[in-house]
């Protein structure tokens, strides 16, 4: 369970950045009242272009940034009150991450485990099973900087899933992969739904969200200007496919700011 | 959980091969090797110089004179030579620049009879004093045919030679061998450490904070229910550990290239840096230096957490080791000497500390006062590291 309540993030422009933006102002917003709750068993889709603040807000759910104003709650704690108690209940990958190149899967696997307070011997039944579901054996000790991109993304997988979360963010997880890889991530997002879990992803591709979620959010310039249920998306459609749709939206929300 | 931190990031520094170069592999050889290289070339040149035969021209119009009979009456133990005879200096420069002729010294015609009525004679020496050690064989030459003249003229006038030496003056040292190399020499154990122990800080520095904001992976790392100063500590520790590693390495090093290699210039010096390099020794450099490394970690932290890239991180840095340096050579400087106000200017005490360390006279309240000064400056270095850890636009790029 996720709740967002009135969640605002500002950045302080320096000045660089300033002439870089071409652009007065001291304060930039990223982030601009925004609320909406995530449920277990339900796949939350957060869509919107580049620089919308999709990043910025799914940073500010794990404890990554701290929201200006605002609460974000993940399973009834407060992110900012008991960030600890919080963190460990989410697990969070985005497309972006790195790995530790240097270790093999086995060791970052392990040192993820433990960092989230997993005993010895849960973490090695729990990499057993995922190294089964991803069938990522073969691998196992072999040093990250030897794979490939796909058995990268794997290992991400695993260590994002090692501690069991029942809470799962994704921040644009399949951008630069491949189809195959990009396989593993849906079955991943569709696997964490049937167990259960509060499931939420950003992204901008259309045919992604269609395929996955049942909640939809869709933000621009850091304001949000669709919170419901991708059925209702669908039902109140004016376009004649989705991404259409989705552009059409966007066009609207600029016209009127 | 520190310790979990610690020990992933430990390894995996020890998995970089820069850092395992700049930990270990320079600090063990480079000892070995200058002192070796110093010996090797120092040897050698002293035997060319010793071996080299020197072609000199006298030059007079009397070539049987007593100054040349007395220099070739000179052995060939104090080095060889042969003469060539002219008459006049005409010539001379061109032979000595094509070196037919190393050195050419010029006679007066009357040498015998100026010395005879007791004059000073004007001797004149032609060489390039570029090439070291011509000089001072000449004057070594000149020094034995005027010190056994000077003994004629005494005899002759029936004066004993103490008449002219009224004072017959003898200098003790008190100070022990190991305090001469203390003070003499001292200044060179802590200079080594000092860059030693900010080179072993630099790539683990780097590495774990910038490079690891670079590779994306800090995001990540960030999103584990750990506390920020944790995560820091236990990379601050790999830090430490590799910069006391160097430096410890390097008197590894330098150990070996004295006891194992034998490249000491002589056995004496060789006892005297056994009977420094005690226990009790050890440990008090030891007690000065964690401090010290923990500082040079707290003032590189903070750099490489808002650097935006390796090279950014060590072209900052690069310079800042010029700042280090530069009170380490104080070090170098005699007078300078450890006191109440000295104790206080940060790696400059270390640097005199050790010094009176090696010489085996070092205050026990002095040095308490200089670990005090270093913990404070590392605990201030240390909450700037946590302030900057702690700010959002450092650490997320």
């Amino acid at each position: 369970m996720i709740e967002v309540n009135n969640v605002v993030k500002t950045f302080e422009l320096s000045k660089q950045q300033r002439k870089e933006n071409n652009t007065s102002e001291k304060i930039a917003t990223a982030v601009n009242d925004i609320s909406f709750s995530c449920q277990p068993g339900r796949i939350f889709s957060l869509l919107g272009p580049n620089g919308a603040g999709k990043t910025t807000t799914l940073r500010m759910l794990a404890g990554i940034l701290k929201p200006s104003e605002g609460e974000v709650k993940i399973n009834g704690f407060d992110i900012e009150k008991k960030p600890l108690e919080a963190k460990k209940h989410i697990g969070f990958l985005t497309g972006s991450t790195g790995l530790y190149e240097r270790l093999t899967p086995n060791e970052i696997i392990a040192y993820f485990g433990k960092l989230y307070g997993v005993t010895n011997e849960v973490i090695e039944t729990r990499k057993e099973e995922l190294y089964d579901l991803l069938d990522m054996h073969d691998f196992q000790n072999k040093r990250i900087g030897r794979l490939s991109t796909g058995m990268k993304q794997k290992v991400s997988i695993c260590r994002t899933m090692i501690h069991d979360p029942e809470v799962v963010i994704f921040d644009e997880p399949t951008s630069g992969l491949d189809v195959i890889t990009a396989e593993n991530i849906i079955k991943l997002i569709r696997d964490c739904k049937s167990k259960n879990k509060t499931v939420i992803f950003s992204s901008h591709i259309m045919s992604e969200v269609d395929l996955l979620c049942d909640d939809l959010a869709i933000i621009h310039k850091g304001k949000m200007i669709f919170n419901d249920s991708m059925q209702s998306f669908r039902d109140q459609m004016k376009a004649e496919n989705l991404t259409a749709e989705f552009i059409r939206i966007i066009n609207e929300a600029k016209q009127s700011s | 959980m520190i310790f979990t931190i610690f020990k992933k990031e430990l390894k995996d520094t020890l998995r970089d091969r820069r850092t395992i170069i700049a930990m270990i592999v320079i600090p063990v050889l480079v000892f070995p090797l200058i002192m070796g290289l110093i010996t090797q070339i120092s040897s050698s040149f002293e035997e060319g110089q010793k071996e080299e035969e020197l072609t000199i021209a006298l030059i007079s119009e009397d070539p049987g004179n007593k100054l040349i009979t007395s220099l070739d009456a000179i052995p060939d133990s104090i080095g060889p030579k042969r003469f060539t005879f002219m008459t006049d200096t005409s010539g001379i420069r061109k032979l000595i620049n094509d070196d037919s002729v190393q050195v050419a010294i010029s006679i007066p015609s009357d040498y015998d009879k100026q010395i005879e009525s007791g004059k000073s004679v004007p001797i004149a020496v032609y060489l390039k004093e570029t090439n070291i050690g011509y000089k001072s064989r000449i004057k070594t030459y000149l020094e034995i045919i005027e010190s056994s003249t000077r003994s004629e003229r005494l005899a002759k006038l029936s004066i004993a030679e103490e008449t002219l030496d009224p004072l017959n003056t003898q200098f003790i040292n008190l100070s022990s061998s190991k305090e001469m190399i203390g003070k003499l020499a001292g200044g060179f154990l802590p200079y080594l450490f000092i860059i030693f122990g900010f080179i072993g800080c630099l790539y683990p520095a780097i590495d774990l904070f910038t490079g690891e904001k670079e590779r994306k992976t800090l995001e990540t790392l960030l999103t584990t229910p750990i506390d920020r100063w944790k995560i820091l500590v236990g990379k601050m520790l790999v830090v430490v550990t590799s910069g006391i590693a160097a430096a410890s390495f390097a008197l590894f090093g330098l150990f070996m290239a004295l006891n194992v290699f034998e490249l000491a210039p002589n056995a004496q010096i060789m006892g005297v840096v056994n009977s420094i390099l005690s226990l009790p020794f050890i440990i008090s450099l030891y007690i000065l230096l964690i401090p010290l490394t923990v500082f040079f970690a707290g003032v590189m932290i903070p750099v490489t957490i808002s650097a935006k890239s390796f090279k950014e991180a060590q072209s900052i840095l690069t310079p800042v080791n010029f700042i280090i340096i530069l009170p380490a050579m104080v070090g170098f400087i005699p007078g300078i000497e450890l006191d109440f106000t000295t104790a206080l200017i940060p790696i400059v005490n270390i640097v005199l500390a050790s010094k009176e360390l090696v010489a085996g006279t070092l205050s026990p309240g002095l040095m308490l006062l200089v670990f005090g000064v270093m913990f404070v400056f590392a605990a201030l270095a240390v909450m700037l590291s946590r302030k900057r850890f702690e700010r959002e636009s450092n650490v997320i790029s």
